[in-house]
């Protein structure tokens, strides 16, 4: 008896030293004061169809490499902590991502998150918080749910919205957007 | 056998085991003086004893001892390589604790493509912030437009019910 539980322990123990690499990767975002939890809503709508997870790790290589480029682009991107974007494609059953959107946003009032902008149309919501700390900005959440999808993006460490178009232009990334 | 001789038997046996006190011995051996029964009884009881004492007790061989005596031993030499020891759990802890310090002391480097696709995720994180934020200046200048419409008509409004007021107040 005292023999089984001795072998279950030190395989036990095995399992979780080499989970623990794993864990720390997806705790690295976690740990963060600006990180926000949007929870899961792959039950209802299915694996999300965009799914970012950057980490500052890879954000200092973007940055890096976009120095030669824009010193301007990657003094922003060096500011960045984490970036994670998930996108569900509703198909007009917008009743769970609605539920997640308030319970988000209820989570994020008590959190001490200051909402920036809320729009309530009937067929859209939009939400913009930010979390400040000492002037600084730590985070920020974006989340817009209307018929087609529910979007939500969590920037995590410093951004200056005004900069963001000119990021763009640097980036000369197309990216097709349903802005109806 | 009667009770008689399961007594006599009984008072033989001690006597052969040196139970008996030295005044029942006396008794007993009287006894047999006057019953042939009973002194034929202790004569092959004592020979029987004498026999008895006289088989001499087997040795075992030497090989067979020798195992005996290392049976102990073996039993009490630890197993060569067992997960259970403490060294040995310990060694095994060790090996991913190793490989995670050697792993964030020297980060991964990700490869071109991995950054071009990290560049790629993140532009699509600020379309999509671009997005919300010409949604939301939309229904701003939307909300503040119908305000300040609000606000100039309504003015309009009790400035003409003012200057009627006035009218007919002159009226009167």
């Amino acid at each position: 008896m005292k023999r089984l539980l001795m072998n279950k322990f030190v395989i036990g123990l095995f399992c979780t030293l080499l989970a623990l690499p794993a864990m720390a990767q997806e705790d690295e975002l976690k740990g963060l004061a600006g990180y926000v939890d949007f929870g899961d809503l792959s039950a209802t709508y299915g694996e999300p169809k965009i799914t970012i997870n950057l980490g500052g790790t890879m954000l200092n290589f973007v940055s890096m490499m976009s120095s030669s480029e824009s010193p301007e682009t990657s003094e922003m991107i060096s500011k960045l902590k984490g970036i994670r974007v998930q996108i569900y494609a509703l198909d007009e059953n917008t009743g769970a991502a609605l539920d997640q959107f308030s319970e988000t946003k209820s989570s994020l009032k008590s959190s001490g998150w200051e909402p920036i902008v809320q729009v309530n149309e009937d067929d859209e919501q939009v939400l913009v918080y930010m979390k400040m700390a000492n002037g600084n900005m730590e985070g920020m959440t974006v989340m817009v749910v209307d018929e087609e999808e529910a979007v939500f993006v969590n920037v995590i460490g410093q951004l200056n919205p005004a900069e963001l178009a000119q990021v763009m232009d640097k980036f000369d990334v197309d990216v097709d957007l349903d802005m109806d | 056998m009667n009770e008689y001789d399961e007594k006599r038997e009984e008072l033989i046996n001690a006597l052969m085991d040196g139970e008996l006190s030295a005044t029942d011995a006396q008794r007993l051996k009287a006894e047999a003086s006057d019953d042939r029964e009973l002194a034929r009884a202790i004569i092959e009881a004592y020979q029987l004893q004498q026999e008895m004492d006289a088989i001499e007790v087997e040795r075992a061989p030497n090989s067979l001892r020798k195992r005996l005596r290392a049976i102990p031993r073996e039993h009490r030499r630890a197993p060569v390589f067992s997960f259970l020891q403490p060294r040995w759990a310990m060694a095994l802890a060790a090996i991913p604790l190793f490989v995670i310090a050697v792993s964030l002391l020297q980060p991964d480097t990700p490869s071109a493509s991995e950054v071009a696709q990290a560049r790629l995720e993140m532009a699509i994180a600020f379309a999509y912030l671009d997005k919300a934020g010409v949604i939301t200046g939309r229904e701003i200048e939307s909300r503040v437009g119908h305000t300040m419409a609000d606000a100039v008509t309504g003015s309009v409004n009790r400035a003409i019910k003012s200057q009627n007021l006035n009218s007919k107040e002159k009226e009167a």
